[in-house]
């Protein structure tokens, strides 16, 4: 696969298996596909398509069978377990379904977890903290608990929480899976901001087809393949 | 550094996130810590007092061949002088004769019991403030020294002085100045009238008494002017002698002068250091210390391992999801590993610190040391050492006891953690 100057991710003859047992399950089989830079891409499948393990692997924290995952030009699969680390702070954001806030710290100090591991003095990563904090428009919220917040606020804290180190890529698992419509559609709209204002690029998993809407395109995996690819409204099947 | 820095608030954070799982497992760290603070305690001061010290040695001068020593009080001039014979013979520098007197106020045997009951050193008034130990190291401006010496100088004017410890004088409900009768249990048929004439300092003597050698003396003689024979005991009345020799070379001369003296031949006498012969009676008690130290104290350690190990790990446990998170946020394996093991560490340095100091505090300052009732050992200051101990102890079983719940929250495995397949 020929990699474009514009191609934020590259995901190339990707297979990936699990040994469950004396049985060999095949997760991904010799996945391809590209996710330029600034785009909002969604990731639909049914249980057990592979696309957790899809989004897991472009976020560095799993390495395919076989196959190559590039991010930003970084062959990711080849990085030592500390270097992998090292760049998933400085370049990836993760959004998780059920937010993972540590429940001992305040907003404020969740959303300063991964600057902490950054040469960063203590006046920047406030700067940068409150920052990530007023795009999500939870600066008065930012010395509460998680516990004392609702379900969409603690969304709103995770997303600054993944946007704070100022990544290319942020990969979101299933975002407003856990969230009432009237929250989800929040959440959504500022993926799109995200995406539009500051050009991230997007990878969300979801089974929602309401979100999936607000996405730039939108892959449908089945039994580890690539199935069908939608540009708006547009449907290309036999995407492989 | 910064680091490191940055990673120790999250261990305060934590460390308070289940604030009664944290108390519990201090708790358990206080209680054992306290008791290895009490054993390191007395085997340090064990180890202080039978080791043998270079300069101004004390020796002690017992019977070569039986125990309970019982020398006649003959023996006493010549060993005070060390058996010194010449001018050029080595001399001891000053000495204190010993006869152990037991008796009790009451003169029923059957009413007889332990608060009634005196052990008493007879002994020279004057060596009470230059040969008895801790009493001849007390600073003559302090007031113990001074209240003291007054007692002693009561106790050279008055034959039938008695100086009391302050402990065994409440519990005969008596005070300074009261008169009694003592009436003997090693020397039948004695008994001796006293008026208190002062106390010692409190702390080691508080069970203690002591009065003069030559009432004992007088006592004996008049026995065998009443039975018209002498006392069972008038010839073996001298039960040790101590002696101050400058140095180790001087303590061999007077042994080898005492050894080869023929006036100390029959009963023979031997001569070793104070802190050998505390160490030669300690070898009765040879395997309860053994036990001290090699079972007690490292089955204390084991369990408070264990029980740090225990909390850690239902922790560890209940955090797994979160050290999935710090994994994907960019945390490393060695940065999670040194946050849990910096939790426990923190537990373990904290509670090891107030436990060792509490215990420092309390038995120094409140009881005045710790009692051990074993002879005439004194009783036993927790050492200074014992603080640095006792932290190092609580930090040392907490990373023992957080290796293996550490290893686990590091060896998550993410994909694991998240991966449902979807």
């Amino acid at each position: 696969m020929v990699a474009s100057p514009t191609d934020c991710v590259i995901v190339d003859h990707v297979a990936k298996s699990f040994r469950r047992g004396s049985e060999e399950v095949h997760v991904l089989d010799e996945l391809s596909l590209r996710v330029p830079e600034g785009e909002f891409l969604a990731l639909m499948g049914p249980s057990g398509s592979g696309k957790t393990t899809l989004l897991n692997l472009i976020a560095g924290l799993d390495r395919p069978t076989s196959g190559e995952v590039t991010v930003r030009g970084e062959p990711i699969s080849r990085l030592s377990e500390g270097k992998l680390a090292l760049w998933r702070t400085r370049n990836i954001g993760f959004v998780f379904q059920f937010y993972h806030l540590l429940p001992v710290l305040s907003a404020y100090r969740n959303v300063e977890l991964p600057l902490l591991l950054l040469p960063m003095t203590a006046a920047q990563r406030r700067q940068q903290v409150e920052m990530a904090l007023n795009i999500v428009n939870l600066s008065d919220r930012m010395h509460h608990r998680p516990g004392q917040l609702s379900g969409g606020q603690q969304q709103r804290v995770g997303i600054a929480r993944a946007l704070v180190t100022d990544p290319a890529l942020i990969v979101a698992d299933e975002p407003t899976g856990d969230l009432d419509s009237k929250a989800a559609e929040e959440i959504l709209a500022l993926l799109v901001a995200l995406k539009s204002s500051l050009n991230k690029t997007i990878v969300m998993v979801t089974h929602d087809p309401k979100a999936a809407a607000r996405a730039d395109r939108t892959l449908h995996l089945e039994k580890g393949k690539l199935v069908d690819e939608v540009y708006g409204a547009h449907t290309f099947s036999g995407v492989h | 550094m910064g680091l490191t820095l940055r990673l120790a608030w999250l261990v305060l954070d934590n460390t308070f996130r289940n604030p009664l799982r944290t108390l519990l497992t201090a708790l358990g760290t206080v209680a054992l810590v306290l008791v290895v603070t009490l054993v390191y305690t007395v085997l340090d001061n064990l180890d202080r007092i039978t080791t043998e010290k270079s300069a101004n040695l004390k020796l002690i001068a017992t019977e070569k061949w039986q125990i309970p020593s019982q020398l006649p009080y003959r023996y006493v001039a010549g060993l005070a002088q060390g058996a010194a014979k010449s001018e050029t013979d080595t001399r001891p520098t000053d000495y204190m004769s010993w006869a152990f007197f037991l008796g009790s106020l009451e003169a029923d045997q059957s009413s007889r019991d332990f608060n009634s009951f005196i052990f008493a050193f007879v002994m020279e008034p004057e060596k009470v403030l230059t040969m008895m130990d801790e009493l001849d190291e007390l600073s003559p401006d302090s007031s113990d020294y001074k209240n003291l010496a007054a007692a002693v100088e009561k106790l050279k004017q008055n034959k039938q002085g008695i100086i009391l410890g302050q402990s065994r004088m409440k519990k005969l409900n008596k005070k300074v100045g009261d008169r009694f009768k003592l009436y003997s249990r090693n020397y039948k048929d004695i008994s001796l009238e006293f008026e208190i004439v002062g106390t010692f300092p409190q702390g080691r003597y508080d069970e203690s008494t002591t009065f003069r050698r030559d009432y004992l003396n007088s006592a004996l003689d008049q026995y065998q002017r009443d039975k018209g024979k002498a006392h069972p005991l008038a010839d073996k009345s001298l039960n040790l002698v101590w002696l101050r020799v400058p140095t180790r070379d001087a303590f061999n001369e007077v042994a080898n002068q005492i050894a080869e003296a023929p006036e100390f031949s029959a009963p023979a006498v031997k001569v070793e250091t104070a802190s050998s012969g505390i160490g030669n009676f300690l070898e009765g008690y040879r395997d309860l210390l053994w036990g001290a130290r090699f079972l007690l104290a490292p089955a204390c350690m084991a369990t408070l391992a264990l029980v740090i190990a225990n909390s850690i790990s239902i922790s560890v446990r209940e955090r797994q999801q979160e050290f999935a998170v710090m994994k994907v946020l960019g945390f490393q394996p060695y940065q999670i590993l040194l946050l849990v093991l910096g939790e426990a560490l923190f537990v373990g340095v904290v509670a090891g610190f107030f436990s060792a100091t509490a215990t420092y505090a309390f038995i120094n300052f409140g009881l005045g040391g710790l009692p051990f009732k074993i002879g005439f050992l004194p009783t036993f200051d927790v050492p200074v050492s014992a603080i640095l101990v006792g932290t190092f102890m609580g930090a040392g079983t907490a990373l023992l006891g957080s290796l293996i719940p550490a290893w686990s929250a590091c060896s998550v495995k993410v994909s694991e953690i998240f991966s449902r397949v979807t």
